[in-house]
């Protein structure tokens, strides 16, 4: 059924391209970062240089000679020495990088699964007969398409301590370290819920009328009819919204940014934070790059389960 | 729909049921909504407003927030920006990824079938972005094309790549290929089969995926916060800056927050159709 010929790698060519230029280069070049200490330097040097006047010609003074003016330069200067694995070995002491660790965990570890629940049960919820059934869901779709950074900021201003709409509960959300990490969880579960949900009510949609027929002659009760018709036929599409929600978990990122800015102290600032901030806001290049491949190697892990049970999919 | 649920025959249920329903819809309404009935506040009712905010019970409206803000050039740059770096992205990643999901739909490959190269070209959007920011921010500094909208169009073209790809390699794998071999007999050729035949009737599909990606271009904040600061500033970076220079100011927060939830939001409700099948990455059929 196929069709062979050359032409299909016409086809394929500037797409495989396209990413080889901009996913597979840059990880090559982070790995050759990560043996290196990388260094950023700004060399100030002084210099004179001749004064000139508006048209551009050279300004005289008294005696005819040209004027001169000190002119401060600066120059960024970077150099790289080879250091092999000590950036490695660096993370394996540095507290910074387990606090990280952990928070990243602790989130995926409660978040992920907190959605997968609640994103069942409303799947469940919703398949039934329910009044306004398309509106509804279409207000359930919203969170997923929100703007993560807004979503922070807007959650910044409920959880307000003083004067915001949750203040009357009195729980110190932003600045208790453990309420602070409960809260971006909140946020992750607020707009991630929708998604498992959505996903889970479209695979019940296509169980079978019948199914359930059959099960309600056999005298099923409505635990029954979850337990033994409805679990067990979604439990394909369960583990792929796990693989993809865990492996997008990971990555964190934008709601602590805006929602704690990783705080109080690093409380909530997890290993995709840490990374950004060492490489780009302290420039410890080197170190961050390392960092970015011991993340890698984690999320490899889940990449590579998720792929085993994707690829029957694409046969 | 059919009713299709356990225990759902019994009207009192089904009450019940839409009851709940209707709770947890307008709980995840709800943060959305307060964005909203912020942008709407005097600064004076910020703190002061009682039970859920509701414009004209609770606080006198008033649409200086939007005014004030939207007047702001900083605000028009960031939205001109957005629009067009999320516009070019989406459009790049259509014309590189559609004959791609082509190919693998209709062409045999040997040596790496088609599901690796289908499953090659996911396994680029479930790598962290952070592990490519660093090389890809000074790859773009050497270029001097830091703070360039340029620079940004290229990364999200490639974050968004798979999507086109596997939503569209589906949408082809539909398509009769009775059409394009009817073509292919009249002598178009492989080229004009794809580009006469198969590319309008893929049209929607081109369209619910351009929109798709459209949306998460513009959501996207790693690399947008990493290369754009000023001229090339989108608008979730801009929403970060602005607190950092203006405080806390909760009413101009509400309009920063909708100005860049709405145009998503909008998508969201034209595209829901195709949203199962996008996200999950075509592992899932909505």
């Amino acid at each position: 059924m196929r069709w062979t010929g050359k032409i299909r790698f016409l086809f394929l060519a500037p797409a495989v391209i396209w990413v080889l230029a901009f996913t597979v280069f840059p990880l090559g070049y982070s790995l050759y970062l990560a043996f290196y200490k990388i260094e950023q330097k700004v060399e100030v040097k002084r210099e004179k240089q001749p004064m000139l006047d508006a048209a551009g010609q050279p300004v005289l003074d008294d005696a005819g000679q040209p004027r001169t003016k000190n002119v401060v330069i600066k120059e960024q200067v970077n150099t790289a020495t080879f250091i092999g694995l000590d950036n490695f070995k660096r993370m394996l002491t540095d507290t910074q990088v387990h606090e990280a660790v952990r928070v990243t965990l602790t989130f995926v570890l409660i978040a992920v699964p907190l959605e997968l629940v609640l994103g069942f049960l409303l799947a469940v919820l919703f398949n039934q007969h329910i009044f306004g059934r398309p509106i509804l869901r279409a207000f359930m779709i919203l969170p997923i398409f929100a703007t993560p950074l807004a979503v922070g900021y807007t959650f910044f201003t409920i959880f307000y301590e003083v004067g915001g709409p949750l203040a009357w509960t009195g729980i110190p959300f932003l600045s208790n370290p453990t309420w602070a990490l409960m809260s971006v969880i909140i946020v992750d579960v607020w707009q991630w819920t929708p998604f498992c949900f959505l996903v889970f009510l479209a695979a019940l949609q296509g169980v079978p009328d019948e199914l359930y027929e059959a099960a309600r002659v056999d005298g099923a009760n409505a635990w029954d009819m979850l337990k033994e018709v409805m679990l067990p036929l979604l439990i394909p599409t369960i583990v792929i919204v796990l693989l993809l929600r865990m492996a997008e978990a990971l990555k964190l990122f934008d709601i602590p940014f805006a929602l704690t800015g990783g705080g109080p102290g690093v409380a909530t600032q997890p290993f995709s934070m840490l990374a950004f901030r060492t490489g780009l806001r302290f420039f410890d290049l080197g170190y961050a790059s390392a960092m970015s491949y011991a993340f890698l190697a984690v999320i490899m892990i889940v990449i590579t389960l998720f792929f085993r049970r994707l690829r029957a999919n694409y046969g | 729909m059919a009713d299709r649920a356990p225990g759902s025959r019994n009207g009192w249920g089904e009450v019940t049921a839409s009851l709940v329903a209707v709770t947890v819809a307008l709980l995840f309404a709800f943060p959305i909504y307060w964005a909203f009935s912020q942008s709407l506040r005097n600064p004076i009712d910020t703190y002061t407003v009682a039970g859920l905010g509701v414009p004209w019970i609770n606080f006198t409206p008033t649409l200086d927030n939007w005014i004030d803000q939207l007047g702001t050039p900083e605000t028009v740059k960031a939205l001109y920006n957005s629009t067009i770096v999320s516009v070019s992205a989406a459009l790049l990643a259509l014309v590189l990824g559609t004959p791609a999901a082509y190919a693998i739909a209709r062409f045999r490959f040997e040596r790496w079938k088609n599901r690796d190269i289908t499953v090659w070209f996911l396994s680029q959007r479930i790598l962290p972005p952070v592990a490519t920011v660093i090389p890809f921010y000074l790859t773009m500094r050497y270029l001097g094309l830091l703070d360039t909208k340029f620079a940004l169009v290229l990364i999200n073209a490639t974050f968004v790549l798979p999507y086109v790809v596997v939503i569209l390699r589906q949408t082809f794998l539909d398509l009769p290929v009775e059409i394009e071999e009817a073509a292919l007999i009249d002598g178009a050729g492989h080229f004009g089969a794809f580009w006469r035949v198969a590319l309008p009737l893929a049209a929607p599909s081109m369209a619910a995926a351009g929109l798709i990606i459209f949306a998460l271009t513009w959501n996207e904040f790693l690399f947008a916060v990493a290369i754009g600061s000023s001229d090339a500033i989108m608008v979730p970076v801009h929403i970060a800056g602005a607190i950092d220079t203006r405080g806390v100011q909760f009413w101009f927060m509400g309009v920063r927050a909708m100005t860049a939830i709405i145009p998503p939001l909008i998508i969201a409700l034209i595209a829901q159709r195709y949203i199962v099948r996008g996200l999950t990455l075509g592992a899932v059929r909505g």
